[in-house]
């Protein structure tokens, strides 16, 4: 075995740095967390918009699908982080900065908003029109129709996606390092830096992503198997 | 002199683009009164019924429920004004409608399904809904199906899950589009069954259906409907034993075949 394959494959510098690195595990967590917050409110309105009776609904609607499922998460953090920061300034004269988590946050979950409005759109489209009748027909506002009839179908009907679109959200967050949000990869580059050994600290950090997804996603599965087929979605 | 009608339909007209598929229906149902509507598809049966508690809004005429119209009101100038979504939801809840395809929510038990109206929308407390709830599944006869999910039942405990849902909110009148033919033959009786013991029950009921023998056995009142008209209406003794018009005669006879 080469030298060079032996130190990628030895996993003690990983766990000399683990608080650190655990640290950065930490923001890459709580910057998942709060963009999938952000992606299935903004995914969800956007989705209603899209079913809207009303044609300018539908067409702003369809233009947020479109403009953020259409841009790369990476580009967009950029614009968020550098860009847009600017214009907020110009319009209300004074100099604005976002903090790099603040940045994190909106870009990626403005990215995966688009993706869950199609989600939830295909799921609320899929709902049989007779199951609103039936709300409708016992004098259900179309608020109470939504809440409990509508949603908790397409939650059920949406999960598989919607999993696996948090998985790859999930993913996403490792390039938040770039703007200096001190995530896991930027905590490993800073101790590669450091140490001048880059590769071990690689090898650990895709076992710890790994982990992490597949015992999140596997659970998630397992946990809600059983609630979706009692409905036979 | 009559009562007044638990249901009055006046004069209504329904057209989806250029298709006239309503041309000015009228009719009165008594109070403990069933009256079946039939007549070949396409006739304006279900639209009929859908119109009736507004989830299709006619384009003119209008509904009574016991003498109040249901789309409109009249203002302080004795002018008619159509009535708001929330007004006309208060007068939905009087009307118990009962589907071709059951429409029960999936994701409801049976029980879940019988007390989310009473409780969302006549906001009655819970323990109060599951009581109704109970005595309404036992009248269909699915008092031991309370907690299953309705992907479990057959066809014929659907439909009669879902008249147990009607039910429990204490209806007027009970509105029937067809609730027999997404069914198996031999899932039918069942169904018809608690109809009849509805109707025995002294319960209004307007039945769209096919089943002739239910309509001639159990119907005070027998509506044939064509192209979007009455084409002939009365006793189900006159309706099906001297038909008037040839049309109702014809299509008396695909039956007895």
């Amino acid at each position: 075995m080469s030298e060079g394959l032996k130190q990628a494959l030895d996993l003690s510098l990983f766990w000399e740095y683990r608080l650190v690195l655990l640290q950065g595990l930490l923001f890459n967590v709580l910057v998942f967390l709060c963009a999938a917050a952000l992606a299935l409110c903004v995914g969800l309105g956007a989705a209603l918009l899209r079913v809207n009776r009303r044609f300018p609904a539908r067409c702003l609607g369809t233009l947020h699908v479109e403009l953020f499922r259409n841009a790369p998460d990476y580009i967009m953090l950029d614009w968020v982080h550098f860009v847009l920061p600017l214009i907020i300034g110009m319009v209300i004269r004074r100099r604005v900065e976002f903090h790099p988590f603040a940045s994190a946050v909106i870009a990626l979950g403005c990215v995966y908003s688009g993706y869950f409005a199609e989600t939830f759109r295909a799921g609320i489209e899929a709902i049989p029109r007779g199951n609103i009748d039936a709300g409708r027909a016992f004098g259900m506002p179309e608020r109470t129709i939504l809440r409990r009839i509508t949603l908790p179908q397409v939650v059920r009907r949406m999960l598989p996606e919607a999993l696996n679109q948090f998985v790859s959200l999930f993913k996403a967050t490792t390039i938040v390092s770039l703007i200096a949000v001190p995530d896991l990869m930027y905590n490993v580059s800073m101790v590669t830096q450091q140490e001048m050994r880059p590769l071990p600290l690689y090898t650990g950090a895709a076992l710890a992503y790994f982990l992490i997804i597949f015992v999140f996603a596997s659970g998630v599965r397992a946990f809600t198997e059983r609630w979706r087929r009692k409905i036979g979605a | 002199m009559s009562a007044v009608p638990s249901i009055r339909v006046a004069d209504i007209h329904k057209r989806f683009g250029n298709l006239k598929v309503l041309r000015g229906l009228s009719f009165d149902v008594q109070r403990g009164s069933v009256v079946s509507v039939i007549g070949a598809s396409g006739s304006g049966k279900s639209t009929l019924l859908r119109c009736v508690n507004y989830l299709e809004a006619p384009d003119a005429g209008e509904v009574y429920l016991e003498g109040t119209p249901l789309g409109s009101r009249l203002d302080a100038d004795g002018r008619r004004k159509p009535r708001s979504l929330a007004e006309i939801n208060k007068m939905r809840c009087e009307l118990g409608v009962v589907f071709q395809q059951f429409n029960l929510w999936p994701h409801m038990t049976v029980l879940g399904n019988v007390i989310e109206a009473p409780i969302r929308v006549r906001k009655m407390p819970r323990k109060e809904a599951i009581g109704v709830a109970e005595e309404c599944l036992r009248r269909v006869q699915l008092a031991d199906k309370a907690d299953e999910y309705p992907a479990r039942l057959s066809g014929g405990q659907q439909q009669r899950a879902a008249i147990a849902r009607a039910l429990a909110m204490r209806p007027k009148a009970m509105l029937f589009d067809e609730p027999t033919s997404s069914l198996d033959p031999e899932l039918t009786d069942e169904v018809l069954a608690v109809m009849r013991r509805l109707a025995a029950d002294g319960t209004t009921m307007i039945v769209v259906t096919h089943e002739m023998s239910f309509a001639r056995d159990v119907s005070d009142r027998v509506i044939f409907l064509h192209d979007g008209l009455i084409e002939e209406e009365g006793p189900p003794a006159d309706v099906f034993g001297a038909p008037g018009s040839e049309r109702l005669g014809r299509f008396l006879s695909k039956y007895r075949r």
